[in-house]
């Protein structure tokens, strides 16, 4: 009798909720992915509400477990700072990729003794993670840091053990600086990475660094800043040692002003015609499928994050930098924008 | 004989004997207690960092946004509630029958082999059966309210069933078995059906080890975090009952902020394990004291 | 409760029968006898589909991920348990190192926890003063329902820093020259070794609640004629309770081992993710569990998909078998008894 009552109750209860809930799904988004791109989206929400009445509901999981979620159609959008690859393209079907946002990826360290401005380039970088340099007094540290005394510590490399658009940003960067990495491991979003430790979510790699003395990781430069971990300045091709700032990211985007037709855009180590670029910029995309049942409400709201959502307001204090930088990205992604139809 | 007074002191091979066996009890007692410093500096951790991260505003508001400080794990509680009674929705009614089959009706041999593959469930890692629910709710639709093509509170209400599953059929089957004979065999002998029997006299006699066993089962469901992890881990940071939409819930919030830069996420994460453990120690202890009396209880 | 009404006013039928096959056919009124078989039979068969649908599920869930492995059973074949190198984008997948790294910190864990256990069990049923032993008690229980995330959040901030300050340099300068314990890179907290304390933890309460059942359960009259014979309280222990309890002991170790191989959240917390292995356990490791925790969810195509379920069908092997294993132990025991 009782058990008969529970049951009854909890369909009950179910109904209601599932009535109640209904009226919201009109406006409800949801969106999972990357998490480099999920504080500016954290900033989006609430204006979007206002403007729209969307509810953006958006889950960061990494770009490969957002690939994966937008593939299976589990979300309304997916969002990757990785490109697609060809077999992901085709898994996804309808998919399109639409930059939306810019900013770049930092290395941070934790190395007591260490100077404050920590100067590393992109050779010692891969040997780093390649695990053939081991302590921070190396010479190869040191020649780049002239005068700074180097503590004998280990170097604790920290990568990220999910699959990470910011992991595909980085070792797109080191593969086009080393040979030897570009051999060995290449460029992924779950690249088999030689040495060092693994964590989940750049949230996971910042804590990692901040706890374990010695330790270099990648991190997106929102996250950095936000825990107050030290960042590196990084050799470009120009060879001036450069901080992730918005001036230095808009160098980076400026110096690719042509948008292929998938969109795809890779914008690390500029070359030396641009000397105030950031060598380890990315663009980070936003993944929809053509046909979808909100793609009204999906137009009007990543149309809003392509301008509005540009505006300092919403970008300069995470350090993402204006799409507008280059023209032909923000025409070619309001391009793509537009096939977007809703389900027949 | 004189009355010379004679020792009781041991000597020689027998004080031997006796310091090896002071020296044994010394290293037992100290073994046990580090072990039992170690899981006293667990409680005490939670304890102390998570108690000063309570308030009001924790219980009630959402995750504040990037960077700021505040916000609580609002949409995590309810979430987790959702989970935890649609878990038990699907665990309770199974489980009490499937203990109903192996105690009233089973011959001995199918009750022995309906018992060997539920300690087999129990065994699953849960992250297995997180992967196959998730497996199920991608890739099949079904007529069911919320079910397939994307995560949801029922797909990981369902997975929490199945970690439960064993754990209600268990205790139940052991309540059952503690009912004396002489109660069904006085309500045959007067002349009342079998399955009147067992739903009117027998199922009611258990009922209060059927509710301490679920009561255990439900806390150990409520700390799951691995079968969440694909089946209900897309979720906004709102406060959402819908069991069609993924939702937040305690464990998972607990694992993501414990792996963030944050401090004032940590404070968090303690806070929400604080609030975890309560949960979980206190009905722990109701259900072992109520199982206790029940126990006495039926044996007389 | 019943009532003599439910008879319909007739004599009930002294003698106590079972089942109403006998007596109910010739007391009861036919209309009851059909209500009451079709009731019968209803119960019988719902009950037998909820039982059905227990074993179901083993079924289901086996073959699910037996299903999804398959694409890398036939790519990969037995090969992949001696490969050791895990590279998505390349799709290379061998599980050696996972096997090993799961393998090694379970075993690792329960060596820790299984004397731990041992000694509380004995503490709380012969040393302890009486006053002590039921709250302690009372409290280990209670500790075994802790959720592992929580432990694992305990083992990030409290456990991994005190291990990497104090306990690794120590074992490392004590035993350093035995390659599993050489000294790993400096103030690295993430290990294989932070991995089995974190383990053993979890399974510390329920192992020692059952050892302290057991040893309780040593009739008295055993022991105390043994010291009346003039054993010290340790030989009795060692010759009299300890033998008598040696397959539950056992059967209680490998239910922690169970337990320990199966964990996925505490472990991916704390080991530092990272394959190949290296011989050191004061380095970062992976498992089973935990690799599939990370990767399942961003994986970079459908054959890491399939090796990663390859993975799990693994993960379900070892577990059935000491699942297995345990519950012969137990048979074994209870048929000594």
């Amino acid at each position: 009798m009782t058990r008969r009552l529970i049951i009854l109750t909890a369909a009950a209860a179910l109904a209601a909720a599932s009535a109640a809930a209904a009226a919201t799904t009109d406006t409800t988004i949801t969106g999972a992915g990357s998490t480099f791109v999920a504080p500016l989206v954290s900033t989006w929400t609430p204006a979007l509400g206002r403007a729209f009445g969307y509810t953006i509901q958006y889950s960061a999981v990494g770009s490969g477990a957002g690939i994966a979620a937008i593939t299976s159609r589990q979300v309304d959008f997916g969002a990757s700072d990785a490109p697609l690859t060809p077999d992901q393209r085709k898994a996804c079907g309808d998919c399109v990729q639409i930059p939306w946002a810019l900013s770049a990826t930092a290395v941070a360290y934790d190395v007591p003794g260490a100077p404050a401005h920590l100067r590393l380039d992109g050779a010692t970088l891969a040997q780093i993670f390649l695990g053939r340099v081991t302590k921070w007094n190396d010479p190869a540290i040191r020649k780049l840091n002239p005068g700074a005394k180097m503590p004998a510590l280990g170097i604790t490399p920290v990568f990220r053990s999910d699959g990470s658009g910011t992991s595909y940003n980085f070792t797109d960067y080191l593969s086009s600086v080393s040979p030897t990495w570009k051999a060995k491991v290449g460029v992924s979003t779950q690249p088999a990475f030689p040495a060092g430790q693994g964590a989940k979510g750049s949230s996971g790699v910042a804590g990692l660094i901040a706890r374990t003395a010695g330790a270099i990781g990648y991190v997106d430069v929102a996250y950095a800043t936000q825990n107050r971990i030290r960042i590196a300045a990084v050799r470009n091709a120009a060879g001036k040692f450069l901080y992730p700032s918005l001036r230095r990211i808009e160098a980076a985007a400026a110096a690719f002003p042509k948008v292929p037709a998938d969109n795809e855009m890779h914008i690390v180590n500029a070359p030396r015609s641009a000397p105030l670029a950031y060598p380890i910029s990315t663009y980070t995309y936003v993944v929809v499928h053509r046909t979808s049942p909100h793609a009204a409400a999906l137009r009007k709201a990543i149309f809003w994050a392509l301008t509005q959502g540009q505006q300092p307001q919403y970008t300069a204090k995470l350090t993402f930098a204006p799409l507008s930088t280059v023209k032909a990205v923000l025409v070619a992604a309001e391009k793509t924008l537009r096939t977007l139809r809703p389900a027949a | 004989m004189a009355a010379r007074e004679l020792s009781l002191k041991a000597t020689g091979r027998a004080r031997r004997r006796l310091l090896v066996s002071r020296a044994a009890e010394a290293t037992a007692v100290g073994a046990a207690g580090i072990a039992l410093a170690a899981l006293g500096t667990l409680l005490w951790s939670v304890g102390s960092r998570g108690a000063g991260a309570l308030g009001w505003s924790f219980f009630t508001k959402a995750p504040a946004l990037f960077g700021e400080a505040g916000g609580g794990i609002a949409p995590a509680l309810a979430g987790s509630l959702l989970l935890v009674g649609l878990a038990t929705a699907f665990a309770l009614p199974v489980g009490v029958l499937t203990a109903l089959y192996v105690s009233e009706y089973a011959r001995p041999r199918a009750a022995r082999q309906v018992r060997l593959w539920l300690d087999v469930l129990n065994g699953f890692p849960s992250i297995v059966i997180g992967i196959f629910v998730f497996a199920l709710c991608v890739g099949v639709s079904l007529p069911v309210v919320g079910w397939g093509r994307h995560q949801s509170a029922v797909a990981g209400g369902f997975a929490l069933s199945i970690v439960m599953l064993p754990l209600v059929s268990r205790s139940t089957m052991e309540v059952l078995a503690l009912v004396p004979h002489d109660l069904r065999e006085a309500s045959y002998a007067l002349g009342v059906s079998r399955w009147q029997t067992v739903l009117r006299v027998v199922l009611p006699a258990a009922l209060g080890g059927i509710v301490t066993g679920t009561t255990l089962a439900v806390a150990r469901a409520a700390g799951e975090t691995a079968p969440l992890l694909f089946t209900s881990a897309l979720a906004g940071q709102i406060v959402d009952w819908d069991p069609t939409h993924s939702v937040q819930s305690i464990p998972l919030t607990i694992f993501q902020y414990s792996e963030s830069a944050d401090p004032n996420l940590h404070r968090q994460a303690w806070a929400a394990a604080f609030v975890l453990m309560l949960v979980v120690l206190v009905t722990s202890l109701a259900a072992r004291l109520l199982l206790d009396r029940s126990r006495r209880k039926l044996e007389g | 409760m019943v009532t003599g009404a439910a008879v319909g006013g007739r004599p009930w039928n002294a003698g106590g029968v079972a089942a109403g096959s006998l007596s109910a056919d010739r007391v009861l009124p036919r209309s009851r006898r059909l209500g009451d078989r079709v009731g019968d039979g209803l119960l019988h068969g719902v009950t037998a589909v909820a039982a059905l649908l227990s074993l179901l599920l083993v079924a289901a869930i086996a073959w699910r991920v037996a299903d999804g492995a398959w694409p890398a059973v036939r790519t990969f074949g037995l090969g992949f348990l001696w490969h050791d190198v895990w590279n998505a984008p390349l799709d290379r997948f061998g599980a050696r190192d996972l096997i090993v790294g799961t393998v090694v910190t379970s075993f690792g864990a329960m060596l820790i926890s299984a004397p731990l256990s041992i000694a509380i069990g004995l503490f709380l049923s012969e040393l302890a003063p009486p006053t002590i032993r039921t709250p302690v008690g009372t409290l280990i229980d209670m500790l075994a329902a802790v959720p592992s995330v929580v432990v694992g959040l305990w083992g990030i901030y409290v456990l991994a820093p005190f291990d990497a300050q104090h306990v690794q340099p120590l074992l490392g300068s004590v035993l350093g020259w035995i390659p599993l314990f050489a000294h790993g890179s400096d103030h690295v907290e993430s290990t294989v070794f932070t991995a089995m304390l974190v383990l053993a933890l979890m399974t510390i309460p329920i192992t020692s609640s059952i050892c302290r059942e057991l040893f309780l359960r040593v009739p008295a009259e055993l022991e105390q004629g043994a010291i009346a014979l003039g054993a010290t309280r340790w030989e009795t222990v060692r010759s009299i309770v300890l033998p008598s309890v040696r397959g539950g002991v056992v059967a209680a170790v490998v239910l922690g081992l169970g337990r320990a191989l199966g964990e996925a959240i505490a472990v991916t917390q704390v080991i530092g993710n990272f394959i190949p292995l290296k011989p050191s356990i004061f380095e970062p490791g992976d498992t089973i569990a935990s690799r599939l925790a990370n990767q399942y969810q961003g994986a970079v195509s459908t054959t890491q998909v399939a090796a990663l379920l390859y993975l799990g069908l693994i993960l379900l092997a070892i577990t059935f078998a000491t699942n297995l294993a345990a519950q012969r132990v137990v048979r074994r025991f209870e048929r000594q008894r």
